[in-house]
Order: structure tokens, then sequence, then C-alpha cells
């Protein structure tokens, strides 16, 4: 594996501590994906066979509502988790889809890898507590958002906090994330400042 | 009546739950699979009938994806027309439910070997299924970045009725869930 990828894994995994052999073993279960501009990576309806870390790209995670519009729950980027992770435990069919918005670069492991590191290491049971917690207490804090703030207030929020590579993907996946009209966000866009 | 909204992901995620569903029907009895209520189809005859439908729109589909040029703003997203909505209505269940019966054309009715079904028969029959719908799944995923603009082709019953790639693959889609509720009620009739 190319030293920048182990970088990103280590980084990423910070927590663990690894025996050389172990660490090989571990760099070596990840393999790299690429997916075009707007590749659907897992579909709807399809069972996740990855969980990905991101190396390069932006990727949507989308479900259809009962008129089958997109209603866009997050996004992934470059250092970030990436999958439809229910799936992928549970091995039952996703309801959501995740898309590649700009072309994209994913390390990616197998479930029974993905397992096996917590059968192995006890260090990994560390690391999802804190991966977890931290993820529990992102959704709280966007449910948040949602119920409390305005749609200029959301605007301005999750413009503040978003990185660089979230603001140049599509307006309509950036509107459906904060749960306003694309001509809403336009306008908020175009007459707000942040 | 309503506008009727088009996506390709739409489509994608029901032709997901379309083979999510018949997959697993390879594991029952030939017994379960070839046996049929009183004046209808068996599973296997479903099946084969799914496979001759979408087999008249193979080369009408293929000639419309090479006429179709990519699209620079992401996946499409497809009004239907008056009349190709009318038809795709019409096959759409409603409420988990056929709305109507439709009496079958000749050329669309399955011939299966009435007495003799072999398990190589049974085999055959899912693998055309599950391969012909798998392949409208991926001719539908590669349309989603090119634009859906072309001449219009006549659909199976005759150029009174014309589609676009989008309505063609809804217009299958809901031929074959209208279908996997009559598999539904098969099954229920030998509980």
């Amino acid at each position: 594996m190319v030293s920048s990828k182990a970088t990103l894994l280590k980084s990423f995994f910070k927590d663990i501590s690894f025996s050389e052999e172990q660490e090989e073993t571990f760099l070596s279960a990840w393999q790299e994906y690429s997916f075009k501009q707007n590749e659907l990576i897992t579909e709807a309806g399809s069972l996740e066979k990855k969980f990905y870390v991101v190396v390069d790209g932006v990727q949507a995670i989308y479900l259809l509502n009962q008129r089958g519009e997109k209603v866009v729950l997050g996004f992934s980027y470059a250092g970030s988790p990436s999958g439809i992770f229910d799936s992928f435990i549970h091995q039952k069919p996703a309801d959501t889809f995740l898309e590649a918005l700009k072309p994209s670069t994913l390390l990616g492991i197998s479930r029974s890898d993905y397992l096996g590191f917590f059968e192995n290491n006890p260090d990994f049971d560390k690391w999802a507590h804190h991966f977890f917690r931290d993820i529990l207490f992102g959704r709280l804090f966007r449910e948040v958002e949602l119920l409390t703030l305005s749609a200029e207030e959301r605007y301005i929020a999750f413009m503040q906090r978003c990185p660089e590579a979230l603001k140049v993907i599509p307006q309509k996946y950036l509107a459906s994330y904060l749960n306003m009209k694309p001509e809403t966000f336009s306008r908020l866009r175009a007459s707000v400042l942040y | 009546m309503a506008r009727l909204i088009l996506t390709p992901e739409h489509q994608i995620q029901r032709l997901n739950s379309i083979l999510n569903k018949v997959a697993p029907l390879q594991q029952r009895s030939a017994e379960s699979l070839t046996t049929a209520p009183p004046k209808s189809w068996n599973v296997l005859e479903v099946l084969a009938h799914l496979s001759i439908a979408l087999k008249t729109y193979d080369a009408k589909i293929e000639k419309a994806l090479d006429e179709v040029k990519d699209a620079t703003t992401g996946s499409w997203s497809f009004k239907a027309r008056v009349w190709p909505r009318f038809v795709i209505e019409g096959q759409r269940p409603k409420d988990k439910k056929r709305p109507f019966k439709i009496k079958t054309l000749k050329r669309f009715e399955p011939i299966l070997p009435s007495e003799d079904f072999s398990k190589a028969t049974v085999d055959l029959v899912f693998k055309e299924f599950l391969t012909s719908y798998g392949n409208l799944k991926s001719v539908i995923t590669e349309s989603r970045t090119k634009q859906m603009r072309h001449p219009t082709f006549s659909s199976a019953i005759g150029p009174i009725v014309k589609f676009y790639l989008p309505e063609a693959f809804e217009f299958l889609i809901c031929h074959a869930e209208r279908h996997m509720l009559q598999i539904d009620e098969i099954l229920a009739s030998q509980d």
C-alpha cells in the first residue's frame, strides 16, 4: 500500500496500536476503488459490501421519498468514513444510495475483514466507542439544527463549518441536506454573507 | 392526473426490489413453482412472461441508447407525457393490488412444457429472468448521465403508444411490479 494511503488509514484509526505484523495485515486488507462523477457506489436495494475511508472526492448518501425525490442525509469527503453502514453490518438491502458527486477514490474493506479486526485487536473496540459517539453527537446536533433554526440560520451554520470541497457540489444536494428548496438555497447563496 | 416525474434512481431501487424478491424463489420446490390457482399462471409462467415482455424492447432500447448524448447536469429527471403516463398508470399496482386484470396478447403468453417442469426448465426460466432484468438495471444505470433526447419508439403493442426511454423503463418496471403481486397471490393460494 502506498505510504500516503497508509498514513490516511493510520490517522483514521489513530487510537489503535498495532504490532508490525498486525499493521501489515491491517493495511493489506484495504483496496482502492475509483468512481466517476455521478457513479452510484451503492444502490438502494443492494447490499453494501464495503466500509470505506475517503481518499478523495465527495459522495452523497440519500434516500428517495414517496414521490421518488432525493432526500440527502449526508456527505462524505476526504478523510471521512463512507458507505451504507446499516446494510454493511446487517447484510440487508440498503435503503439509501451512495453516489460520487465528484470523481472519487475510496479505500474499502470487506465485512469479514472489518469484523476480524475487532476480534483480533481490542483497541478496535475503543476506536469504535469514540467513532460512533462522534457520529451520534453529530447526528443529534444536525437534528437540533433542523428543528430549531430558520432556513437562513441553517444555511449560515452549514456554510461556516463545511469543508471547501462541499461548497462546489450541485446546489440541489446542499439544499436537500439543509431541508430547503433549491430556489431558497440559491437566494440565500446570492444574498447572505457568512 | 398528477404529474409523473421519472428518475433512474427510483427505477433502479424498484428493480433491485424485484430482483431481491425473485432470486429467493429459486429455493422453492418445483411443485410450488408450477402449481397455479384456477385460470391463472404458475410462478414459472409469470417469470417467463416477464422475460418475453422485456425481450420485445431490447433492440428498441439499445437503438435509443445509441442515439442519446452525454449530459453535463448529472442524472436525468423526466416528466412522462400524457398518453404514455396513462398507459404506465394502467400497469402500476395501486395499494399493493392489481387495479384490474388485463388480457395478455397471444405473443406474450409463456410457452413452457405443460407437464414436464424439469429442474433444467426451472433453472432456465430463472436464469433468463434474472439476466434480462439485471441487464435492464444496467441499461438504466448507463442511461443516468445521458440526455433523454431521442426519437420515440413504438411500444410492444404498436405505434399507438410511443415511448421515450424513461417511459419505457417505467412501463416495464410497473408491469413487473404488477406481476410480482400476481406471484404473491399464487403463493398465498398454496398456503
